[in-house]
Parts: C-alpha cells; sequence; structure tokens
C-alpha cells in the first residue's frame, strides 16, 4: 500500500543544518549578532534585516555570519522573537516617561 | 379548567390582532352593549359628567378581565412545564456517580495509527500496547523549541530510569513527514537519546494520527523548501492500553515533567496489570 511505497522509496538525504553541531552554530552567531545589536543600540539603525528589524552598519559582519549560519526561516523567527522581547521591554521600561 | 384556559388564551389572541378585533368583538360586543345600556340608565340618576368616564372604564373593564388572568395562567402554565421538564432531565442524588470518580467523561483522544519508523519498518499502535508512552508531535527543522522539547523528554525518560527504574517509552512523531524522512529522523533523535523512538511516514497517515490526538499543525514562512510548522505544542502521556492520560505543555521542564509522571504512574500502579 502506500505505507509500503513510502518506506521503500524515500532517498536517504539528510539535512545535516538542523542537527546539533549546526544548531549550535547558529544559536552562537545569533546571539553574537545580538549582543552586538544591543552594544551598538546608541548608534542610528540604517540597515534592514529581515522582518523589519533594523540594524546599524557595525553589526553588519555579525549579521552576514549569523545568515550563513542559520536557515532563512530561522533567522526570520529570531528577528520576531527579537523584535517582540524588544517592544514588551521598551513599554516596561516606558513606566516614567508616559504618564496617563 | 382546561377548557377555560384556551378560552382565555384564545381571546388574548383575538385581543392581540388589531384588524380582526372589530369583528371578534361581536360577541362581547353584545355583552358590552348590554353592560352599556345597564350603565346608562344607572347613570341618569348620576351627574352627566360620568357617563363618559363610566363608558370608558366599562370597555377596558371587558380588556383586563380578560389579559391580565389569562396573562397569569399562562405564565403559571409555562412555569409548570419548565418545571417538569426540569425533574425530568435531572439526574437524581447518588445516580450519577455511577461510573467511578477517575473515569471523567472527557473526549477520548487517541486512536489507531500506522506508521514508519526510523528503521524503515512499518509500526502501528498495537506496538505499543504494554508500555507506558510519552508522545510528542515536532519536527526536525524547529528553531528552538523542537530541540528543547525533545532534550526534556530525553532528560525526564533518562530520570525515571535511573531514579525510578521505571520504563516510559518516549515517542516523536513528526508533522513535518515531507522533509523528515526515517533516516533524518534517526540521524536527529540519535543526539538526544538512542531510546526515541521517531515515526514519521505519508503525509496522510500523520494527518490522521494529528486529528486523532487533536494536534494542529500548519506551515508557516513559507519560501519553497525552507519553511516552519506551527503547531500545538502537547507532550501526551499514555498508559499501556494506549489511553491518554495527561498532557503536558510547554511550561514545563525536564524535573517538573519526571515528577508529574511518576504520579501518573504511581496513581494507576493498583488498576495496572
Amino acid at each position: 500500500m502506500m505505507l509500503e511505497a513510502y518506506a521503500a522509496g524515500k532517498r536517504d538525504e539528510i539535512h545535516t543544518d538542523v542537527l546539533l553541531k549546526a544548531r549550535q552554530a547558529c544559536y552562537k552567531a545569533r546571539d553574537a549578532f545580538y549582543s552586538c545589536l544591543e552594544m551598538q543600540s546608541d548608534k542610528k539603525p540604517t540597515e534592514i534585516g529581515s522582518v523589519g528589524l533594523l540594524y546599524p552598519t557595525e553589526c553588519k559582519r555579525s549579521r552576514d555570519e549569523y545568515v550563513m549560519n542559520c536557515r532563512a526561516s530561522w533567522v526570520k523567527h529570531f528577528d520576531r522573537q527579537y523584535c517582540k522581547t524588544k517592544r514588551t521591554q521598551r513599554l516596561l521600561d516606558d513606566r516614567e516617561t508616559r504618564r496617563g | 379548567m382546561l377548557i377555560s384556559r384556551f378560552i382565555f388564551f384564545s381571546a388574548n389572541r383575538r385581543l392581540a390582532r388589531a384588524p380582526n378585533l372589530l369583528q371578534r368583538f361581536g360577541p362581547s360586543k353584545r355583552i358590552q352593549s348590554c353592560g352599556y345600556v345597564k350603565s346608562a340608565k344607572n347613570n341618569y340618576k348620576k351627574p352627566t359628567s360620568h357617563p363618559v368616564m363610566n363608558v370608558e372604564t366599562q370597555s377596558s373593564r371587558s380588556w383586563s378581565a380578560y389579559v391580565i388572568p389569562a396573562a397569569l395562567l399562562g405564565f403559571g402554565g409555562l412555569v409548570a412545564f419548565l418545571h417538569y421538564n426540569d425533574e425530568r432531565r435531572a439526574i437524581k442524588k447518588g445516580q450519577g456517580n455511577n461510573r467511578g470518580y477517575g473515569a471523567v467523561a472527557a473526549p477520548i483522544i487517541g486512536g489507531p495509527f500506522t506508521l514508519v519508523n526510523t528503521e524503515n519498518q512499518i509500526v502501528n499502535e498495537q506496538d505499543f500496547l504494554g508500555n507506558w508512552v510519552l508522545l510528542y508531535f515536532g519536527y526536525t527543522s524547529s528553531p528552538d523549541i523542537g530541540p528543547d522539547q525533545a532534550q526534556m523528554m530525553a532528560e525526564a525518560i533518562d530520570t525515571l530510569e535511573s531514579k525510578e527504574n521505571l520504563k516510559v517509552l518516549p515517542v516523536f512523531v513528526t508533522i513535518d513527514p515531507q522533509r523528515d524522512t526515517p533516516a533524518q529522523l534517526r540521524a536527529y533523535l540519535k543526539e538526544f537519546d538512542p531510546r526515541i523512538v521517531g515515526l514519521t511516514g505519508p503525509v496522510s497517515a500523520v494527518r490522521q494520527m494529528a486529528q486523532e490526538y487533536r494536534v494542529f499543525f500548519r506551515k508557516v514562512e513559507e519560501e519553497g523548501d525552507d519553511y516552519l510548522v506551527e503547531s500545538s505544542h502537547n507532550m501526551y502521556l499514555l498508559d499501556p492500553k494506549m489511553k491518554v492520560v495527561r498532557f503536558f505543555g510547554l511550561e514545563y521542564n525536564a524535573e517538573e515533567l519526571s515528577k508529574e509522571i511518576l504520579k501518573e504512574l504511581k496513581k494507576h500502579q493498583p488498576k495496572a496489570e
């Protein structure tokens, strides 16, 4: 039936870019990029990443490392998460400046 | 009693329909006219300013004579009917808990499935009978949640086996069967724990199993071959009869997970075997 055909016919290719080593390299590059962003937070963001994330030119190199080490969908996923946490942080920190 | 209620009801309805009012008022008009004549006779003795009011009160009295008792009877009838219905539907005290406290009437999650494991063998749920199973639906291309959950599963299983000597079989079913071939699953799961059983198969089989276990999954961020799968992250604990006893969401870590599983096992101990 269909199952037998499936079991017999699937190719033996493995996506190695989601296995442990690749994942860890990706996480490292991602963390490096985000820490660069934190350090350069006073500079004006001029480059555009994915899903609306902006970053200054100083971080361009770590950005390229990051994109190279991770899949495109993962890059988008992490960027979106980062933007969300930044936004909630801003909301939480803004209590003094905005009243009423 | 019922007949009079019917008459009142119909009279009530007649009064409500304005166009038919003049015709239907026939019988009552006669009565009214009698009353009118009578009161007119009586009024000759009283001052003339009153006949107008008397006429009006006469007509309003015949109106209210119908409306108020009819409404009361109708209301009483409605209340009686509802009360009767409640009595009929109510479960008498002491009869409801026949099935015992443990067997709660919950939706039956789970069912038969037939998939392919990492050794390219066909397995179905019969192969897992007799074991406690910790079931997780994930995919290998998950950026962060998948690896975390798989790691947690491995750690919990390890804790249970080493500390409590309880064997729970971890099963990882992929919700991304198009990219997760058996070989891919094998390479992926090997890094966490060799005991984790990986299951994949044709898309229809996986979709059927996911439906039985009420797992939602959907492709997002699709760019050709590169996509993420959004899913309802739940880990299911099944007893040796392949019935779902508990599910764990994302908020559990490895220790809590092993503690909860231990609790469930101990609870089922007198019933099992």
